[in-house]
C-alpha cells in the first residue's frame, strides 16, 4: 500500500512538475527568438531596436502591408518592424485593451476609426501630435479631409493609415440599356430612385443595392450635414444621446424604404463579397461601396464600370463624405526608442512613394496626396480612371463636424444597432420607428458607457 | 440480399455521399479556378491550375502553420490521455466519499460554454505570461469532462475480478492502473485520442486569442488571414487554404476509421 | 466491490481511513486544478462580473445587483436569440440524429465496397468549422452559389438562403447539420454493430420484415446509444459559434443571434461583460436545466443489455 501511494505522489510530482517547467515559458519555444522580448531580439542583431506592428489586414491588405514593412526593414538598419495579424478590428482591440499602457503593449497598433474616442480615453496612447512637434514634422502634406477625422481640439492623435470613403459604383452597360446617360449618374435620392426604377427587371436586376452595415447610413447622413450624436457629434465633449433618428436620418432611412418597397432594391446582407458578386454578375445596376473596393469591381465586372459620389438628399448642398478604415496609433509605457523605431516608420509609411505603392495594392487612399503624382500612380489611373472620382469626392469635401465623423466610445455598439434597423426595415417595419429603435440602443451603450468612465 | 434491395440499396448509398461530400468537392473545384470563373459561378474549372496553391503558400507560412497545428494538437492529445485516464481511474477503481458529487461537478463542465469562460481564461494566459507559446494553446484543454466520462464508461466494463487479482498478487494501484487497466482499454484511448486531436486542430478563436505572432500559430488562423474585409476577397485561394487545411484531418481520420468507431462505441454506451 | 477488497486492509485510524480519499485525490489532482484554475474560476468569475457594468477596460466599475438580469429578461433583443437558439436546437438535433441514423443504418449493409461509404460518411468529422463555414458561405452565396444555381436551373425562385430572417436559421443549421453528421455516424455506427446478430437471425425466422425489425430490434438496442448523442449534439447546438460568426454574424434581423453569439458580441465587440456574463449564466442553466431533463425523462425510455 505504501509502495503504490509513493508512486503515484511521483507521478503526480513529475505532472506538476511538468507544468511548472511549462510555465517558466522557455522550454516549447520552436526558436530562439521571441520578438515579444526585446533583449533576444537585440541580442541577434545587435543595435537594432525591435518593435512590433498589430494590425487588422488580411487578404489583400496584408499582402501589401507585408511587403511595405519588409521594404522599410531593409531600408535602413536601426529598426525592425514586426507586422502582426490579431484577427478582426475587434479581436484586435480585445487583445490591445489587455496588455494596453504596459511596456507588453505593441508599439504600433491599427485601430479601426470607430475605436478613435476610446483609444484617446484609454491612455494606452502617445498622441501623434507630441512627434509631429518634437519633429516639426509637416502635416500639411498630409490630406487635410483624412487629418480632420482623427484631429481632436486640433491634436493630431493617430496617423491615418488605411482609409476609404464610400462611393457609388453602377454598370454602364445597364444604363445604356435603360435608356440612361452612362456620363451622367444620378445624384440626388430621387434621381437615384427615379434611376433604379428604370434599371429594374424583375426577377433579373434591382436597381440599387447598399451593403447593411452602419458605416454607409453615416456617410448618407454626414453627407447632409446630418450629425449622429449631440455634442457637436461628439467633438465638442462626450456625446450623451443619439441624434441620428432626425430628419435626415429619416431621409435616408425613406431612400431605402421607398426603394425597398417599390421592388428596385437588392437587399445582399452584411458580407462585402456578396453584394460585390451580385454587381459583377449583373444582379444590382447601382450600389454602394467602399473606394478601396472600385479596383476589384472594375476588374471582375464584364461590363462597363461607372464611379459617381455618393447620393444626396434633394433641396440640399451636398457635404460631402466623412472617412472610414483604420489608423496607427503608438503605445505610451514602452521604451522611449521603441517610440522612436514607430514614429520613424511612421513617417515611412506616410512618403509618396509608400502610399503610392498602398494606394495601388490595396485601392486605399494615399494619406499624401503628393502619391498621386508618382508615375506608379498615373499609370494606374489611366487603366481606372475611376479612381478620380473617389479622390474628388474626398477633397470637395466641405469641412464640418458632420463631415469629420462622430466621436462615440460605444460606436461599434452602435452600428450593430443600425445594421439591425436596416435588417428591420427591408423586412417591411415603419422607418420612424426602427431609426428610433436604433437610438434608444445606442443610448443606453452610451449611457453605460459615461457611468463607468472614470 | 435480393438483386432490387441491392440496387436500392446502392443508389441510397450513392445519393447520400454525393450530397455529403459535394461541400468538399465544390471547394476542391473551386480552388482551381480563376477569379472570373468563380464569379460565373461555374461549378467545373476550364484548366486545373494550381495557381492558388502556390499563391496560399506564397502568403502565408503554411508549413510553419500546419506543423504548430500538429504539436498543439498532438500536444493535447497526450495531455488528455494522462489527466483524464488518471481521472477516470480513480472514478472507477477507488471508491471514497464525495466520489459521485465531484464526478457531476466534472460532467457539469461540459455545460459551460467555452465562449463564456474565455474572456477570463484569456486573462489567466496573459498573467502566466502563456501567450505565445504552445502551453497557452494546450495545457487548458487537458482536463476533459467527456474524455473523462468516456474512459469511466470503458473501466466499468473491466472484470472486476481483474482488480482482486492484482491484490493478491501484490500489484500495487499504480502498477495495476498502468500495466493493466491502460493496455486493456487501447481502443478507447485510441478513440478520445483521436477526438482531441480533431478538435484540436479544428479550434480557431482560442488559438487566435493567445498567439500575438507566427511563431506557434495554427493553419485555421491562417483560414481567417486568406479572406479580407473591405478589399475583395480572393475565393480561389482561400479555397486552396481550406483544402490544404482539411487533407491532414481527413487522411488522420481515413486512417483511423475503424478503430476511431470501435471505441467511441465501446466507450460511450456500456 | 471496491469496499470488500478495500475492508480487507481497512484499519481503525482516521489516517488510514481516508487513504483512499487521499489516493483517489491524487489522480484527480490534474484534472481538479486544470478545472478550477480554466473552468470554475472564470465560470466564477463570470457570475461576479454579472451583477456589475464594466468599463471600457473590462473591468468591474459599478455594482448594479440583478439589473443586468432584469435587463436581459425585459430585452427584446435577448428574447429574440433566446427564441433563436431553441429553434435552433429543434431544427438541429432531431434532424441530425435523423440522418446520422438513416446514414448508419444504410452503411451498416454488408455490400461490397461499404468501407468507402463509410469513410465518406464519418469524412465530415475532420473538417474544421472555419473551413467549412466558408464553403457553405460560397454554397448558400445569393449570386453565385450552387443552391441558388441550381434553383434557377430548375426553374424555381432563388432563395436568399442567408439573407432572408425566415431563412437565415434554417440555413445555418443545415450546414450544422452536416458539420455534425460525421460525429453521430460513426458512434451510431459503432452501436448498430454492437447488436447481437442473431436477434436478427431469429427474427428473419420468424418472417419479420425490415421495417419490424427496425422498429422491434434495432432501435430499442440502440437506445443507448441514441441517448448519448442526443446529449451530445443537444450540448453542442447550444454551444454553436463558429459558423455564425463565419455565415451571418448573427444577423439578418438578429434571425441567428444565438446566445453563445450574443455573449461573443457583447464581450467582444461591445465591452460589455457585465450583460455578456448574466448571458452567459442564463445559458449555463438552460443547458443544465436540459440536461437534467433529459437524463430524468430520457434514460427511462433506453433500454440497456
Amino acid at each position: 500500500m505504501k509502495k503504490n501511494v509513493r508512486l503515484l505522489f511521483l507521478f503526480s510530482v513529475i505532472f506538476s512538475m511538468m507544468l511548472m517547467a511549462a510555465c517558466s515559458n522557455n522550454e516549447s519555444k520552436p526558436e530562439p527568438s521571441n520578438p515579444n522580448d526585446e533583449e533576444e531580439g537585440t541580442a541577434e542583431s545587435p543595435g537594432k531596436v525591435e518593435i512590433n506592428f498589430w494590425h487588422a489586414m488580411s487578404g489583400a491588405g496584408q499582402e501589401a502591408l507585408d511587403s511595405i514593412v519588409s521594404d522599410f526593414n531593409s531600408s535602413q538598419d536601426k529598426y525592425t518592424v514586426n507586422a502582426e495579424f490579431q484577427g478582426s478590428y475587434e479581436e484586435s482591440l480585445t487583445k490591445l485593451r489587455s496588455v494596453g499602457g504596459t511596456k507588453d503593449a505593441p508599439a504600433i497598433t491599427q485601430v479601426f476609426e470607430v475605436g478613435t474616442k476610446f483609444m484617446i480615453d484609454s491612455g494606452y496612447i502617445e498622441p501623434m501630435q507630441s512627434f509631429i512637434d518634437k519633429d516639426n514634422y509637416d502635416l500639411s502634406q498630409l490630406e487635410e479631409n483624412i487629418l480632420n477625422y482623427y484631429r481632436v481640439d486640433g491634436k493630431l492623435y493617430s496617423m491615418p493609415f488605411n482609409s476609404s470613403t464610400p462611393v457609388m459604383i453602377y454598370n454602364k452597360d445597364a444604363f445604356k440599356e435603360a435608356g440612361l446617360d452612362p456620363e451622367k449618374p444620378p445624384q440626388t435620392f430621387n434621381e437615384v430612385k427615379a434611376a433604379a426604377e428604370k434599371l429594374t427587371k424583375s426577377g433579373e436586376q434591382y436597381g440599387f443595392s447598399m451593403l447593411t452595415y452602419g458605416w454607409f447610413f453615416e456617410q448618407l447622413l454626414a453627407t447632409q450635414g446630418g450629425l449622429y450624436v449631440n455634442e457637436e457629434n461628439g467633438r465638442a465633449g462626450d456625446a450623451t444621446e443619439a441624434v441620428f433618428n432626425g430628419e435626415e436620418g429619416l431621409r435616408v432611412f425613406n431612400f431605402l424604404n421607398d426603394m425597398n418597397k417599390a421592388g428596385t432594391f437588392g437587399n445582399y446582407g452584411t458580407n462585402w463579397d456578396d453584394i460585390r458578386a451580385a454587381f459583377q454578375t449583373g444582379k444590382v445596376a447601382m450600389y454602394m461601396d467602399s473606394s478601396a473596393g472600385v479596383a476589384a469591381a472594375v476588374n471582375n465586372s464584364p461590363f462597363e464600370v461607372g464611379v459617381a459620389f455618393i447620393p444626396y438628399a434633394d433641396d440640399i448642398e451636398r457635404q460631402g463624405v466623412a472617412i472610414g478604415g483604420a489608423s496607427l496609433w503608438m503605445s505610451k509605457g514602452i521604451a522611449e526608442e521603441e517610440q522612436e523605431a514607430a514614429w520613424e516608420f511612421m513617417k515611412y509609411l506616410t512618403t509618396p512613394e509608400v502610399q503610392a505603392k498602398w494606394h495601388i495594392g490595396t485601392g486605399y487612399f494615399a494619406i499624401n496626396p503628393a502619391a498621386y503624382d508618382e508615375d506608379i500612380v498615373k499609370a494606374e489611373w489611366e487603366k481606372y480612371p475611376q479612381f478620380k472620382v473617389t479622390v474628388d469626392q474626398l477633397q470637395q469635401t466641405k469641412p464640418s463636424v458632420a463631415t469629420q465623423g462622430a466621436l462615440i466610445s460605444v460606436f461599434p455598439e452602435s452600428r450593430q444597432q443600425i445594421v439591425t434597423a436596416l435588417e428591420n426595415l427591408y423586412q417591411g417595419a415603419d422607418p420612424q420607428e426602427v431609426l428610433d429603435q436604433a437610438a434608444e440602443g445606442s443610448n443606453r451603450a452610451i449611457e453605460i458607457a459615461n457611468k463607468t468612465k472614470k | 440480399m435480393s438483386f432490387p434491395k441491392k440496387i436500392v440499396f446502392y443508389f441510397l448509398l450513392l445519393f447520400s455521399a454525393f450530397l455529403l461530400f459535394f461541400p468538399v468537392m465544390y471547394a476542391f473545384m473551386i480552388s482551381f479556378m480563376t477569379g472570373g470563373e468563380i464569379m460565373q459561378g461555374k461549378f467545373f474549372p476550364q484548366t486545373f491550375t494550381f495557381d492558388n496553391y502556390f499563391r496560399v503558400f506564397e502568403r502565408l507560412p503554411l508549413m510553419k502553420y500546419l506543423i504548430n497545428s500538429f504539436v498543439v494538437s498532438a500536444g493535447v492529445m497526450i495531455g488528455q490521455l494522462i489527466v483524464c485516464s488518471m481521472a477516470a481511474y480513480a472514478f472507477v477503481f477507488i471508491s471514497f466519499k464525495g466520489r459521485d458529487f465531484i464526478f457531476f461537478l466534472f460532467i457539469s463542465t461540459m455545460m459551460i460554454p467555452w465562449e463564456a469562460t474565455m474572456i477570463p481564461n484569456f486573462f489567466t494566459i496573459q498573467k502566466l505570461d502563456w501567450t505565445n507559446t504552445y502551453q497557452g494553446l494546450t495545457v487548458p484543454f487537458f482536463a476533459l469532462a467527456f474524455g473523462t466520462f468516456l474512459l469511466r464508461q470503458h473501466f466499468k466494463t473491466i472484470p472486476k475480478e481483474l482488480f482482486e487479482a492484482s491484490q493478491i498478487a501484490g500489484l500495487s494501484r499504480f502498477a495495476f492502473f498502468w500495466r493493466v487497466i491502460l493496455p486493456v482499454s487501447k481502443t478507447s484511448l485510441v478513440t478520445l485520442g483521436a477526438y482531441g486531436f480533431l478538435t484540436t486542430w479544428n479550434m480557431y478563436l482560442w488559438p487566435l486569442l493567445v498567439t500575438n505572432n507566427d511563431q506557434v500559430r495554427t493553419v485555421q488562423i491562417g483560414l481567417k488571414q486568406l479572406q479580407s474585409q473591405e478589399v475583395a476577397t480572393e475565393w480561389g485561394v482561400v479555397m486552396a487554404g481550406v483544402i490544404v487545411v482539411i487533407i491532414p484531418t481527413l487522411l488522420l481520420l481515413f486512417i483511423g476509421q475503424k478503430q476511431l468507431q470501435k471505441g467511441l462505441t465501446q466507450g460511450a454506451l456500456k | 466491490m471496491k469496499e470488500s477488497s478495500v475492508s480487507l486492509l481497512a484499519k481503525s485510524s482516521i489516517w488510514k481511513k481516508s487513504l483512499n480519499a487521499r489516493t483517489a485525490l491524487l489522480y484527480l489532482f490534474p484534472s481538479i486544478l486544470l478545472f478550477s484554475v480554466f473552468v470554475f474560476y472564470p465560470m466564477f468569475r463570470t457570475i461576479y462580473l454579472s451583477f456589475f457594468l464594466t468599463d471600457q477596460h473590462g473591468s468591474a466599475a459599478l455594482f448594479v445587483g440583478l439589473e443586468n438580469y432584469t435587463y436581459l429578461l425585459e430585452s427584446q433583443a435577448f428574447r429574440n436569440s433566446i427564441k433563436a437558439t431553441i429553434l435552433f436546437v429543434l431544427y438541429t438535433v432531431p434532424a441530425g440524429v435523423i440522418l446520422a441514423l438513416f446514414l448508419a443504418l444504410i452503411a451498416n449493409e454488408k455490400l461490397r465496397g461499404i468501407g468507402f461509404f463509410r469513410t465518406i460518411y464519418s469524412s465530415t468529422m475532420g473538417i474544421s468549422v472555419a473551413a467549412s463555414s466558408v464553403v457553405w458561405l460560397f454554397l448558400f452565396h445569393p449570386s453565385v452559389g450552387m443552391f441558388n444555381r441550381f434553383l434557377s436551373l430548375m426553374n424555381l425562385p432563388e432563395v436568399q438562403w442567408l439573407l432572408d430572417p425566415d431563412w437565415a436559421l434554417l440555413s445555418v443549421s443545415i450546414s450544422t447539420i452536416w458539420l455534425n453528421t460525421g460525429f453521430s455516424f460513426l458512434i451510431l455506427l459503432g452501436g448498430l454493430q454492437n447488436i447481437d446478430g442473431y436477434l436478427y437471425e431469429s427474427a428473419k425466422i420468424d418472417g419479420a420484415g425490415y421495417w419490424y425489425q427496425l422498429r422491434r430490434i434495432t432501435i430499442p438496442m440502440l437506445s443507448p446509444t441514441l441517448f448519448f448523442i442526443i446529449t451530445i449534439s443537444l450540448i453542442n447546438a447550444f454551444q454553436s459559434f463558429g459558423q455564425i460568426d463565419i455565415l451571418t454574424k448573427g444577423g439578418p434581423s438578429q434571425a441567428t443571434n444565438l446566445i453563445v453569439y450574443s455573449i461573443y458580441r457583447e464581450a467582444f465587440v461591445n465591452y460589455q461583460f457585465g450583460t455578456a456574463s448574466a448571458q452567459a449564466v442564463f445559458l449555463f442553466l438552460c443547458i443544465l436545466i436540459v440536461t437534467i431533463l433529459q437524463f430524468k425523462f430520457g434514460e427511462r425510455k433506453v433500454h440497456y443489455q
